[in-house]
């Protein structure tokens, strides 16, 4: 796409925010999508907006900091892997823009007085701040792009100083639009004054400093991160698959390594923080709780837990194909209390974190100890396993944590339903409770950490072998970009879904007959279909990007 | 081949001791069937990781592949998701329905689609009192409507205080208040406090007060939950008026003295 072709995206994608601010001044009857109906409508063209959305805010962030460890290590890869994945974003930015227009007018046409109701409210925010600071970032994003090659050597900090600054309004642009989406699921509130009375006289940093704002604003900039990294993973399977040389292919082998090193790092802190997020939600109000929880989206939630130790499974897997091209790995060992910690972890914390809940100072009193034995106590131990053993035990422990994270308490779709041929008899029922799933989670979390510190010693250790890793990783890489993003659009649902029959929470009801709770199965239906085009999209641009400059060589 | 077999005699063997070991403890069928699927994911797991390497692909064999790997994901995720028990929007969507109705008729779109749904009432009345009229002659009809015939305007129902309680009882289940108070034995997850001897501490007044207000009162033991503001502030707002004196009334019969509801303490 030539750089005219890319204004002219940009330029409809404004057009269509003005547009879409002036006609949203007039109520107007709603348009009716045929087959989907317009909830289904706006869902998916906004899930596709915020899958390109959460690609450039999130790929950026890893692509300067690639370009100055290129610049710094003086090692030409990270500049390459760096300039690569901005191409890719470059392109993907004009689907952000295309989708965003879209989703603005099929919001528009599906819920005209909602719409409304809301650029009143963000009119500020809505007409004149979020299109300034796109505005910029465009400009900053070609900018950072087309003075890649002009900008090196000397200029090099000149350039990485522009990338850091397109981070700054990349991130500014998510915390601001991220206003009016968590306003919508926890609108201001004070006691005693009515939501409607509290709203009329709130401020604009009021609506956007909402309880859940910051939460969600952390809990998206770790999952783009994730996510960034995982698609970088992506492209380079695919060019590692389609390489003919033996240097490229040990280049996007290496390049690959690096994107899912990033992904799987974000990742380790994604739990915690969609915790966060679930905490406040459930402190703005309590209901919310049962109904994510237990009730009609307690089966949302086991399938993210099913997908989650599906990206944990998948990414240690890959650290145990990567490790098996190293020359040398053989010899790398680890003091027996890695596995050991490992396999009592669950058991311990479980118990711990039912006594005293976090955070109490006693539950990490003990809890800090025993995560960090194997490295404060491990020296003076002379007892060593082997890297693979240890990597073998983090397997099974894998398989725990996803068993004791799928539990539930019941086999219902609700509370309500529930009798006891489906239930967990009362003895075990703490297997469905949050203490034994927080273990659960930093069981997950433990094991890839303890099979990242063993890869850094076999590779000080040993020698890597890069181009010659098990073929089969390619597909890991892809498995884990694709899963990440059907999970991303799975909980974009739950999130979206937390407003039950409110278009914002206790403020504006959805009078439309589709303000119900759909099936997971029917959820499921679309978030695949969401996350196919997004694929479909994503690859095209790879192909279209990077193919061509493979075959001329890169710079 | 002979490592394949292995570890899937290893997961068969897992799997067994799992649900003997379940079936000991009184674990339901499904809970024994899952742990079983747990002991062969683990069995699937060691198999992959000493699997042979696979060999490089390239050209239309390698697209092929890729193609196929993305319809197991799909398929794999779909019917994953459909599997779990799926919950039926049609149990919410009368409940829904209830809730949103006087909402929707305090809007001024509300009132317009009542008036016009009146309109389209005594326009389809006017028919069929012309049409009987037509038919049977001006008496008949009259006859008919003050015996209660087909034509004639419905009965003005008085709610009795039977219809009062059951009122109450829905609105129970509407604001699903079962999701943090345990009453008659059923729902409660220790959130808020089991209220089946509420009345012998509240008058309906008092009962109406806490749900208005939930900072009027609290009960013992509940302190951290009180001071969290765990019981949401938001039904002054949700409720109709007389849907609030129907839930206090109807939580003004329950005098449980067996069931040892909290004692409640009065903060305003």
């Amino acid at each position: 796409m030539k750089m005219w072709q890319r204004s002219l995206v940009a330029a409809f994608a404004l057009l269509a925010l003005f547009g879409g601010v002036a006609y949203a001044q007039a109520p107007v009857p709603s348009v009716e999508f045929p087959y989907m109906g317009n909830r289904t409508a706006v869902w998916v063209v906004a899930q596709l907006h915020i899958l390109f959305a959460g690609f450039i805010l999130g790929a950026p962030i890893f692509v300067v900091i690639s370009e100055w460890l290129g610049y710094r290590k003086q090692d030409p890869r990270y500049d390459r892997l760096a300039k690569e994945v901005t191409k890719v974003t470059v392109i993907l930015y004009s689907m952000t823009a295309l989708t965003g227009g879209l989703f603005i007018f099929v919001l528009l046409a599906a819920y005209p007085q909602f719409t409304t109701w809301l650029i009143n409210h963000f009119y500020l925010l809505f007409a004149v701040i979020y299109p300034l600071l796109f505005i910029s970032e465009t400009i900053l994003l070609y900018m950072y792009f087309y003075t890649w090659d002009a900008w090196k050597g000397e200029k090099k900090a000149r350039h990485i100083a522009l990338g850091v600054l397109l981070n700054l309004i990349g991130t500014i642009t998510l915390f601001v639009i991220d206003g009016p989406t968590s306003f919508m699921n926890t609108p201001v509130k004070a006691e005693g004054i009515s939501p409607q009375e509290f709203l009329a006289t709130a401020s604009l940093w009021d609506k956007i400093s909402n309880y859940s704002w910051m939460p969600l604003n952390l809990h998206r900039l770790v999952g783009n991160v994730t996510f960034g990294g995982f698609v970088a993973g992506l492209i380079a399977a695919y060019m590692f698959m389609g390489a003919k040389k033996d240097e490229d292919r040990a280049y996007y082998d290496w390049m690959g390594f690096v994107g899912n090193l990033i992904g799987v790092g974000a990742l380790l802190f994604l739990p915690f923080m969609g915790y966060l997020l679930a905490y406040e939600l459930c402190d703005y109000d309590a209901s919310i709780c049962p109904y994510m929880m237990a009730d009609q989206l307690s089966m949302f939630f086991e399938m993210q837990g099913a997908m989650i130790g599906l990206i944990f499974l998948g990414s240690n897997y890959y650290i145990w194909l990567s490790m098996k091209r190293i020359e040398g790995v053989e010899k790398v060992r680890m003091t027996i209390l890695a596995p050991v910690v490992m396999v009592l972890l669950p058991l311990v914390m479980t118990k711990v974190l039912t006594d005293y809940a976090v955070p109490d100072p006693i539950a990490l009193a003990f809890l800090i100890p025993m995560l960090l034995a194997p490295f404060t106590l491990g020296r003076f131990i002379p007892l060593t396993v082997s890297a693979r053993t240890v990597i073998k035990v983090g397997f099974l422990m894998v398989v725990v944590g996803d068993a004791i994270w799928l539990t539930p308490h019941g086999f219902v779709p609700t509370g309500a339903k529930l009798v006891a041929e489906l239930e967990l008899p009362s003895d075990w029922n703490f297997l469905a409770l949050m203490p034994a799933k927080n273990s659960a989670a930093f069981t997950l979390v433990f094991v890839t950490v303890i099979n990242y510190v063993i890869y850094n010693r076999a590779i000080s250790q040993g020698t890597i072998v890069w181009g010659k890793i098990d073929f089969i990783s390619q597909f890991v890489l892809i498995f884990l970009a694709f899963t990440a993003i059907w999970t991303m659009g799975l909980m974009g649902a739950v999130r979206s879904l937390l407003r039950k029959y409110y278009h914002t929470y206790n403020l504006l009801p959805d009078f439309t007959a589709e303000s119900f709770t759909p099936t997971l199965s029917y959820a499921a239906w679309w978030i695949t279909g969401i996350t196919v085009v997004f694929y479909a999209v994503v690859s095209f641009a790879i192909l279209v990007t990077l193919r061509p400059s493979d075959s001329k060589g890169h710079a | 081949m002979g490592n394949v077999i292995k570890k899937l005699m290893i997961g068969l063997v897992v799997g067994g001791a799992l649900v003997g070991f379940t079936r000991v403890f009184e674990f339901p069928v499904i809970f024994q069937m899952m742990f079983f699927a747990y002991a062969m994911l683990g069995a699937v797991v060691f198999i992959i990781l000493d699997a042979p390497a696979v060999k490089p692909m390239s050209g239309i064999k390698s697209v092929g592949v890729l193609v196929g790997f993305y319809i197991v994901l799909c398929t794999v995720y779909i019917s994953g998701a459909s599997m779990w028990p799926q919950y039926d929007p049609e149990d919410e969507k009368g409940k829904i329905e209830k809730i949103l109705k006087p909402k929707r008729a305090a809007t001024e779109q509300g009132k317009a689609d009542e008036l016009l749904a009146r309109a389209k009432a005594l326009d389809e009345q006017v028919k069929v009192l012309s049409a009987r009229l037509k038919d049977l002659g001006g008496d008949q009809a009259t006859k008919d409507q003050a015996a209660g015939g087909p034509g004639a305007p419905p009965a003005t129902t008085v709610a009795s205080s039977g219809d009062f309680m059951k009122l109450g009882e829905e609105q129970w289940q509407l604001q699903e208040c079962y999701n943090c108070h345990k009453l008659k034995g059923e729902g409660g997850k220790k959130r808020g406090p089991e209220l089946d001897n509420i009345a012998s501490y509240l008058s309906v007044d008092e009962i109406k007060q806490k749900i208005l207000d939930p900072k009027s009162f609290m009960a013992e033991g509940f302190e951290k939950e009180y001071e969290k503001g765990k019981m949401p502030d938001k039904y002054k707002d949700l409720m109709e008026e007389k849907d609030v004196v129907a839930l206090a009334s109807w939580l003004g019969t329950f005098k449980n003295t067996a069931v040892a509801t909290p004692k409640p303490i009065k903060k305003k």
